[in-house]
């Protein structure tokens, strides 16, 4: 049997496992040096096969576009080069996501004027039609609808919150068909504005453990000036 | 088997990668984009979608380069393995998910058997001779898994077998694909 269970990690390089499988099989690959090795074992002769795919010319067309969402703005550039959230994009099963998100801060922070700013953010990723709207209502919560996008199961979908180089915060768990309201905790508000990003990953049932982003990401984008 | 002097030059373009160097990223993607785009293209079979798809390939590119062990595997495989998995990743999430999948999942006992070292691995003609041995409907399969992104469903079509028959031929196949490879 031990055969039979090793024949996984070759199914799983191959890419025969489904999502679930995958995803599971991935997290105990990572955490496991004997099957580290069997994976690479296959990974290794697998690539031989390599030289059978024919190359194809991309379009012209394709690498200013890499290069305008890798480096069309700075502070995207800083948010892409964060850390543990791309690492889940990396682990693959993303969505294409749009999150709108339009806030107004009316509360002045005491060492500060008065400050009033209408902002949005249009975030994508690739792969499902999963899109949220979320709204600053002026309280101190961010109202979060789910326009399209289907539950997961087995997961949940959580928001966080990027500012400057600072590790994402979890803003919480957010339904997929439902209208939600999340309160900005006083972490978040403190950075909140202008260069903000939200994102939102898809973790396993109850929340990233640890408070630290694990799952693919489905959506995420900067907050900017209306 | 010495590393040419082409793998060499792409390994180092990565390593600039890693150090943000964008030219480095131009040239890297000059090198190789027709390569990785022929295997979007040849697994995802639409063309919006690899173009789609290459994009995010190089943008993954970017941000794992400093993951990238030089020696470990060659540059181009890398690069080729971030391209099919991220292609696989796309396929993977339209499929359904299927119950009985999960036994095969229950493989915490895997015991740490010796595995065989790099020189090894290196000689490129022994995938081919091993796939040799199958039956060869059966090495069509494991190609057509690797190189098409066929799932099961849609290699037990093709070869007009049912699904469970695919899923037995194709795991006695891999048991049968390792020890050759291990021998």
């Amino acid at each position: 049997m031990g055969e039979e269970r090793r024949a996984v990690v070759a199914e799983y390089v191959l890419g025969l496992l489904d999502a679930n499988a995958h995803e599971a099989l991935r997290r105990q690959i990572e955490g496991d040096p004997a099957l580290q090795r069997e994976h690479d074992f296959w990974v290794r002769h697998f690539a031989h096969l390599d030289a059978q795919f024919e190359p194809v010319a991309a379009p012209a067309h394709i690498l200013p576009k890499i290069e305008e969402r890798l480096f069309g703005e700075a502070r995207k550039a800083s948010w892409w080069d964060s850390l543990a959230l791309w690492r889940s994009v990396a682990a693959g099963a993303v969505a294409v996501a749009a999150v709108a998100v339009g806030l107004t801060v009316l509360e002045p922070r005491p060492d500060s004027a008065a400050l009033t700013t209408q902002l949005v953010a249009a975030l994508r990723a690739e792969g499902s039609d999963v899109q949220f709207v979320a709204l600053y209502d002026g309280t101190g919560a961010v109202r979060l609808t789910a326009l399209s996008g289907e539950a997961v199961p087995g997961s949940d979908y959580e928001l966080w919150a990027i500012q400057g180089g600072h590790a994402p915060i979890s803003m919480g768990l957010v339904p997929i068909n439902a209208r939600t309201t999340v309160e900005l905790s006083d972490a978040v508000r403190s950075g909140w504005g202008e260069g903000s990003v939200l994102a939102i990953t898809l973790e396993p049932k109850g929340g990233a453990p640890g408070g630290v982003p694990t799952g693919p990401v489905v959506a995420q984008g900067a907050v900017t000036k209306i | 088997m010495s590393i040419s002097a082409d793998s060499r030059e792409i390994a180092d373009l990565i390593a600039r990668c890693a150090l943000r160097d964008r030219a480095a990223f131009s040239a890297l993607y000059t090198r190789t984009s027709a390569k990785l785009f022929g295997v979007t293209l040849r697994i995802l079979r639409d063309r919006a979608e690899a173009e789609e798809a290459i994009q995010e390939v190089y943008i993954k590119v970017w941000q794992k380069a400093d993951r990238y062990v030089a020696g470990d595997t060659s540059p181009i495989s890398w690069l080729v393995a971030v391209a099919r998995n991220h292609a696989l990743d796309r396929v993977r999430i339209k499929r359904p998910v299927s119950a009985d999948m999960d036994e095969a999942l229950e493989i915490a006992d895997l015991g740490p058997g010796p595995e065989r070292s790099l020189e090894q691995a290196q000689d490129s003609a022994r995938i081919a001779h091993c796939l040799d041995q199958l039956d060869s409907d059966r090495a069509d399969a494991v190609r057509g898994a690797y190189l098409d992104g066929f799932s099961y469903e849609e290699l037990a079509q093709r070869h007009a077998v049912p699904l469970n028959t695919m899923r037995t031929w194709l795991r006695r196949s891999l048991i049968k694909l390792k020890e050759c490879l291990a021998s």
